[in-house]
């Protein structure tokens, strides 16, 4: 990888950190249900541009942590893939933020046939996560998050196919 | 909130406890490192490294005992240990007296489906002509995004 990409990288990763444990403190404080910390941030996507997450408020939208050296991770994304193919359309959206490089991220999206944007946390995500909730700071780690903008759901671990099905359709 | 699931209501151990790390001098040229890995959790072969400080010490690394091979879609062959981890590090140029820091750096899974990210913990070693029990791991524990 070019270094300009890296530092590109670097430096919003830097930013998303800081904004995140600053929204996150004010966020516990506030209300514990709002996501408004994760929707205030932007990350890089695997092509280096930064991706607000803000765009996709009004959607339920479902933010899922993970990494290629995360074995349950990988296998928990096709049925990811299948419910942004099958709810997409309802106004689902999912998004992966890789604890891990942009190449590798890249490479494993393409792979997998990732149908939803991946953005690129690096290890800096995993402290990021913690401040959303992941206490264990382990992978992976899903927020849910309504329509209006509420955190719903947290989940710690593998989604389960009937788990998802269960708490998106009761938020679509 | 919706109602959290089964998964949910279970604990996964910090990965300190889970892989706990120490390390202790057997003889001034001898210091044995040891995970001792939780119940359900396991660590991967080829993400472990040992440093030391200070560098002067002159650190060797053995190669790492086999552990038990596991196919990965997207890494290949990989080998994962668990309950302990013991090794046997050598040390050329610690004096008697002296305090290194051997620094390891692993990562590991839980069987319930969880991944850590890489951790690096250490332990503070006094080389004695004689020694006794195991350093206790330092407090701090860093990352690799530390």
């Amino acid at each position: 990888m070019k270094k300009g990409r890296w530092a590109v990288l670097l430096g919003a990763t830097v930013i998303a950190l800081a904004a995140g444990l600053y929204l996150g403190m004010r966020s516990q404080s506030d209300n514990a249900s709002d996501a408004s910390t994760l929707l205030a941030l932007s990350l890089p996507d695997t092509a280096g541009k930064s991706q607000p997450l803000g765009q996709w408020r009004g959607k339920v939208l479902v933010v899922n942590f993970w990494a290629t050296w995360c074995v349950p991770c990988r296998e928990e994304m096709p049925q990811f893939i299948k419910a942004q193919q099958e709810f997409g359309p309802q106004g689902l959206q999912f998004v992966g933020i890789a604890v891990d490089d942009a190449d590798k991220a890249e490479r494993f999206a393409k792979e997998l046939g990732l149908n939803y944007p991946v953005l690129v946390g690096g290890f800096g995500a995993i402290e990021l996560s913690r401040t959303l909730g992941n206490r264990v700071v382990a992978l992976p780690f899903t927020i849910f998050v309504d329509r209006h903008g509420n955190v719903s759901h947290t989940q710690l671990g593998p989604v389960r196919p009937d788990q998802l099905s269960s708490i998106v359709s009761k938020l679509l | 909130m919706i109602a959290l699931p089964a998964f949910s209501q279970v604990n996964p151990l910090p990965p300190e406890r889970a892989f706990r790390f120490t390390a202790r001098a057997l003889n001034p040229q001898t210091i044995e490192a040891r995970f001792a890995i939780a119940d359900g959790y396991y660590l991967y072969r080829d993400k472990i490294r040992f440093t030391a400080q200070p560098v002067t010490a002159g650190l060797s690394v053995p190669p790492l005992p086999q552990g038990k091979p596991k196919e990965d879609p997207f890494f290949g062959r990989v080998e994962t240990y668990r309950g302990s981890l013991v090794v046997n590090l050598t040390l050329k140029d610690a004096a008697i007296g002296q305090n290194i820091v051997i620094q390891a750096e692993s990562q590991g899974c839980a069987d319930i489906g969880i991944c850590y990210p890489p951790q690096v913990q250490q332990a503070t070693v006094p080389i004695r002509a004689a020694n006794a029990a195991p350093a206790r791991p330092d407090e701090s524990r860093k990352s690799w995004f530390d």
